[in-house]
């Protein structure tokens, strides 16, 4: 086995060019590994310390490095204040050793239907920017997500960064995620939701869901929700579309009939986070801790 | 009140344990040493039909491969002598070890136990504790008639062992009762789960073996290696470096022989490190899974009349320690409560499981939690608060326990009060949060105990000890009890312990014992120095010895305190003449006598020594919507009778709480039909992080205790983790309306509770 440690992008395409496979934080890959789900890979290409991948550009669009840490994201001021849903869910993942090493890219590109900051990256309307030895592509998330584990990219492709349109005025977003306990938990079910308000009524919702499927994925036929007050009708509507098209399984964790039911809680309650942000309430991150979600505050 | 009279220390093994400069088994490398893995069935039930270990063998690297035929023929354990150290035809739970190997890396000793061909005919799984007692049901041992074991063991079917406790004639008083209250609760498997998975290194130098061991019970691990590899005990030393908690999980004797004779057959030093899987499954320390039927009858005046019950517990495939848990639980599902007519039968059950055994206040937690939700579904019953019910019908000083034992001074009253004060002092309740109240006691267990302690002639001392350190701090208490013996400074008594080549016989971190027993063998060691020290100053001085007071460094004549010499320098004296050494056992308590009761199947738990008493409040919140619970303080109120050290007293509270937190909430192990655990990592088995801590308020209600440990002190390991769940679950119970009758009281266990669903929930024993 081989391990090169990159200092620069072209370096890290280079050794993906010639087999190799990228390692972030290695909290999925090493873990994995010593947990005999897969093996570690012949040879490794560390990008950790590949300056350009670990910047947090404001702008339209935001861009956020792959190597960017989640003990970052919960705290970077860009993304708390205009990306806070992704904080949410960054402040949530392992405990303070992962966060310091686990990564964005590394989550998104590990592909697994629980990760936190999947529906947050959906419902913020992220793409995944793919830069390889032929060049740069950028794919929808929808599109990278093919399977539990699996994307679309190729073996010489690297995540480079998040890339996120611009929020809107009067826009918030939250991730709330069922958990049992406070630290080292993996959603048992998750939801974020993105809320635009033009006065007091929705002028856009989007919502994404955590574990209830093969990949996360986007509540369709939110769009009649648009014009509509934020009240418990709303919410209501919010949480049976919900549990209505999510697919969840049973497990060790949960059965499919409580996953179906507390991921409408979720998504609910992401719903009237997201809309409260909105509005200019300052609820801090994690939601989870701040309202009282899961296991409570 | 404080009777204390140690002063407040911070124990000596913490800066090394934290800071990473201590050393543990796993930590030990030795010239020439090899590696050991063990191979497993795949199955919990089977048959062997053939084992081939020849391409493992022939694998470079690897020295040695042992299988049942490499040992001497010996069947082992406590009461029922069912166990071999390998396999032999038949295997009886997943982590039941098969064959061993040693190689030079720990990579090639697994591949080489992945290479060892083992056919293995499945054999019908007992999954379950009734099942396992049901008529006709596969039988986990056929042949255990012709194993032997203890006298009374009556050998049916999968039934391990019986007893019942029988007092008064519940029946009739039933009749009578003006209420009568019915529950079942069943509790599921859990884990001991310490932070060390378990390590063994062994070394033989000619004729005799040394072996360094993460167990809690050097003397029961150096047993276990004489009796099955049939060496005398004088061959045999047991070495145990820091050890990395236990919580229960090893005590016991478990694969120091599997090492030692690896170690003989290879001719080099041999280790075995585990893997969290193998320390979830191998193991025969699993806390049991338990079922608790439970009828009482009342009075108009909400006055327990009588009580019967059921207890079935899941003992796994081996016989472990479990012999005396029936009667044990049975006491803890009859509470410490007064009931003149009692009868309560319990049943071990034999299962396709990795064996139960003493796991941090056996049958306790479990037992308290079914016996004090349905203490507050009587209480409902009855019109009253729950504080009011148990105040009515709790034993206290004076009074006769459920079977018949009647209580000198004790707190159990006292720590209800205090306990309920604090919680209900402590603020307003908001939405979805309750206070939930439960009680629990716990027996102390006096076994004889040696120390042996000697002053050098600098005035230093040294305790050799049998006392192990499990985490607990305990041991640390022993230097000060010395000290205060002989009146000199702490910081000049070293402590040599856990290490049976040194120290006289002790029973080790087990059973709340380290200063109940320990402590007092110390204090009879010491005090004899002390003696010795009185007598050579009484020749210095001229003063009788009896007039020689031993303090601060000094001994001195009673009245005339000038007149003195330093006890250093009678040890210096002493050098050089008659050595300042001494041993001492302590006496062992005298136990309490039972009085117009009767036990089916006793095993000495009816009547307890030094009873200890404890009352948790659980403030908890229930998120409705989901089911998720969080227990935000708990309040404990304790009789452990004297104090000796405040801080490692409040220290073993707040551990035994958080450990009961997981236990009510999160900790039980998932079978599936192949009777294999579905959930044996840390992943999946979800212990408390210390993010999920509760606020931890306690107080110690001291009433020193005559006829227990130094001081009038009691145990208090296990104590604090007996109620914790029990409150929490009343706590539950009154957000949600309803008690959960499944442990652990999982999120979605408690949302199909709150739901009325919880027939749903696929409830399995
Ligand atoms: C104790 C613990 C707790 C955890 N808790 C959570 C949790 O609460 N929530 C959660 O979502 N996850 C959790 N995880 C999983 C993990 O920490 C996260 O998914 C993390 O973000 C992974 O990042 P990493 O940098 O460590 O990935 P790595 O392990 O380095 O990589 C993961 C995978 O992605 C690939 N990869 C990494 N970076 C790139 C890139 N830039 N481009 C292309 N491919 C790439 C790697 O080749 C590998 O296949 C936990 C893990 C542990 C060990």
């Amino acid at each position: 086995m081989s391990m090169q440690i990159a200092t620069s992008l072209d370096e890290v395409l280079a050794a993906l060019a010639a087999g190799a496979r990228p390692i972030a934080g290695g909290t999925d890959l090493v873990v994995g590994h010593r947990q005999g789900k897969a093996p570690l890979p012949e040879s490794l290409v560390a990008i950790d310390r590949v300056p350009e991948l670990a910047e947090i550009a404001d702008g339209d669009p935001l861009r956020i490095g792959a190597t960017v840490t989640h003990a970052r994201l919960m705290t970077d001021q860009v993304v708390v204040d205009r990306l806070t849903a992704i904080a949410d869910a960054a402040a949530l993942v392992g405990s303070p050793s992962t966060r310091n090493v686990g990564t964005l890219g590394g989550n998104v590109m590990n592909g697994s239907p629980a990760m936190d900051t999947g529906a947050p990256l959906v419902v913020l309307g992220a793409e995944a920017e793919l830069a390889s030895a032929d060049g740069i592509r950028t794919v929808g998330l929808d599109d990278l997500w093919t399977g539990p584990g699996r994307t679309s990219a190729t073996a010489g492709e690297l995540c480079t960064a998040l890339v996120i349109p611009a929020r809107p005025a009067s826009s918030g977003s939250a991730y709330v995620r069922l958990e049992y306990r406070r630290a080292m938990e993996i959603a048992v079910v998750g939801a974020a939701a993105s809320v635009t308000l033009d006065g007091d009524a929705v002028a856009s919702v989007r919502v994404a869901l955590t574990a209830v499927a093969p990949t996360i994925i986007e509540i369709d036929g939110l769009e009649g929700l648009t014009g509509r007050a934020i009240d418990d009708d709303l919410l209501a509507a919010v949480a049976e579309a919900a549990s209505e098209q999510a697919s969840p399984i049973s497990d060790l964790r949960a059965s499919d009939r409580y996953r179906r039911h507390t991921i409408g809680v979720m998504a609910r309650r992401a719903v009237d986070a997201a809309a409260r942000r909105a509005a200019g309430e300052s609820i801090s991150v994690p939601v989870n801790r701040a309202l009282g979600i899961g296991a409570a505050a | 009140m404080t009777v204390t009279e140690l002063p407040p220390f911070v124990r000596a093994d913490g800066p090394d344990k934290v800071s990473g400069s201590g050393r543990y088994t796993a930590d030990l490398t030795l010239t020439g040493m090899l590696h050991a893995a063990f191979r497993y069935p795949d199955v919990a039930h089977g048959r062997i039909t053939r084992i081939d270990t020849s391409a493992a063998e022939a694998m470079p690297g690897v020295l040695a491969v042992m299988t049942d035929a490499d040992v001497p023929d010996v069947h082992y354990t406590w009461a029922v002598a069912d166990r071999t150290l390998f396999a032999r035809d038949i295997v009886r739970f997943e982590g039941e070890v098969i064959a061993a190997v040693a190689a030079i890396s720990p990579e090639i000793a697994k591949a080489a136990a992945a290479a060892i061909e083992v056919d293995i005919e499945p054999l019908p799984v007992v999954n379950d504790i009734e099942e396992a007692l049901a008529e006709g049901a596969p039988l986990v041992h056929e042949d255990w008639a012709s194993h032997t074991a203890d006298d009374g063991i009556i050998r049916d079917g999968n039934l391990a062992i019986y007893s019942a406790l029988q007092r008064g004639d519940a029946d009739a008083a039933m009749a009578s009762a003006a209420t009568v209250v019915s529950s079942r609760y069943v509790a599921d498997a859990s884990h001991a789960a310490p932070i060390e998975p378990r390590a063994i290194v062994a070394q033989w130098e000619g004729e005799k073996v040394t072996i360094w061991t993460s167990t809690q019970v050097p003397y029961d691990a150096r047993d276990g290696v004489c009796e099955t590899l049939q060496l005398p005990a004088s061959q045999v030393r047991i070495i145990v470096p820091h050890l990395g908690g236990g919580f229960g999980g090893k005590c016991g004797f478990h694969f120091e022989a599997h090492i030692a004779a690896l170690a003989r057959k290879a001719k080099r030093p041999v280790k075995l490190v585990f893997s969290r899987w193998e320390e979830f499954v191998a193991p025969d320390r699993r806390r049991e899974g338990m079922i608790v039927e439970l009828t009482t009858g009342l009075d108009a005046d909400g006055r327990i009349v009588a009580r019967k019950g059921w207890v079935g517990i899941d003992n796994g495939a081996y016989m472990a320690d479990c012999a005396f848990f029936p009667q044990l639980a049975a006491m803890h599902v009859a509470g410490p409560y007064n009931i003149d007519h009692l009868s309560i039968d319990a049943k071990l059950a034999y299962t396709n499981h990795q064996p139960s055994g003493s796991v941090r206040a056996p049958t306790a937690p479990q037992g308290c939690w079914a016996l004090e939700s349905h203490t507050d579904e009587l209480a409902a019953a009855a019109g009253l608060s729950p504080v009011e019910f148990r105040r009515r019908n709790l034993v206290d000083t004076g009074t006769t326990g459920p079977m018949g034992q009647t209580f000198d001074e004790i707190g159990a009253l006292r720590v209800l009060e205090a306990a309920h004060a604090a919680a209900e002092g402590s603020g307003p309740l908001a939405e979805n949060e309750a206070l939930g109240l439960a009680v629990g006691w716990w027996p102390s267990f006096a076994v004889p105990a040696g120390a042996y302690a000697k002053m050098h002639g600098d005035g230093s001392v040294q305790l050799i000890t049998g006392a192990q350190e499990c985490g607990t701090g305990a041991v640390m208490t022993l230097r000060y009890l010395a000290a205060e013996e002989l009146g000199i400074d702490v910081e000049k008594i070293q402590l040599v312990y856990q290490d049976t080549g040194a120290a006289p016989f002790g029973p080790g971190a087990t059973g709340s014992q380290t200063l109940l027993n320990h402590g007092r063998a110390v204090e009879t060691a010491t005090r004899d120095i002390a003696e010795q020290l009185r007598e050579l100053a009484a020749e210095q001085l001229e003063a009788a010895p009896g007039d020689i007071v031993l303090a601060d460094g000094v001994a001195s004549v009673a009245g005339t305190p000038t007149a003195s010499i330093a006890i250093d320098e009678l040890a210096g004296i002493a050098a050089g003449g008659n050595l300042l050494i001494s041993s001492g056992t302590a006496d062992v308590p005298e136990y309490p006598t039972l009085e117009g009761s009767h036990c089916v199947g006793d095993q000495g738990m009816a009547a307890w020594l030094a009873p200890q008493f404890s009352c948790h409040v659980a403030k908890v919140r229930v998120d409705r919507d989901t089911g998720v619970t969080r227990v935000l303080d708990v309040f404990a109120a304790h009789d452990n009778g004297t104090i000796l050290n405040p801080i490692g007293a409040h220290g073993q509270v707040e551990g035994g709480i958080l450990m009961g937190v997981g236990q009510a909430l999160t900790e039980g192990t998932q079978y599936g039909d192949d009777g294999t655990q579905l959930n044996a990592g840390l992943l999946e088995y979800k212990l408390q992080t210390i993010a999920d801590a509760p606020n931890i308020h306690t107080t110690f209600i001291e009433i020193p205790t005559a006829n227990a440990g130094p001081k009038g002190s009691k145990g208090l390991a296990e104590a604090p983790n007996v109620a914790t769940a029990a409150a929490i679950a009343n706590g539950i119970a009154q957000v949600v309306g309803a008690h959960v009758t499944q442990l652990p009281m999982t999120a979605e266990r408690v949302w199909d509770t709150a739901n009325g669903t919880a027939d749903q929930n696929g409830a399995s024993a």
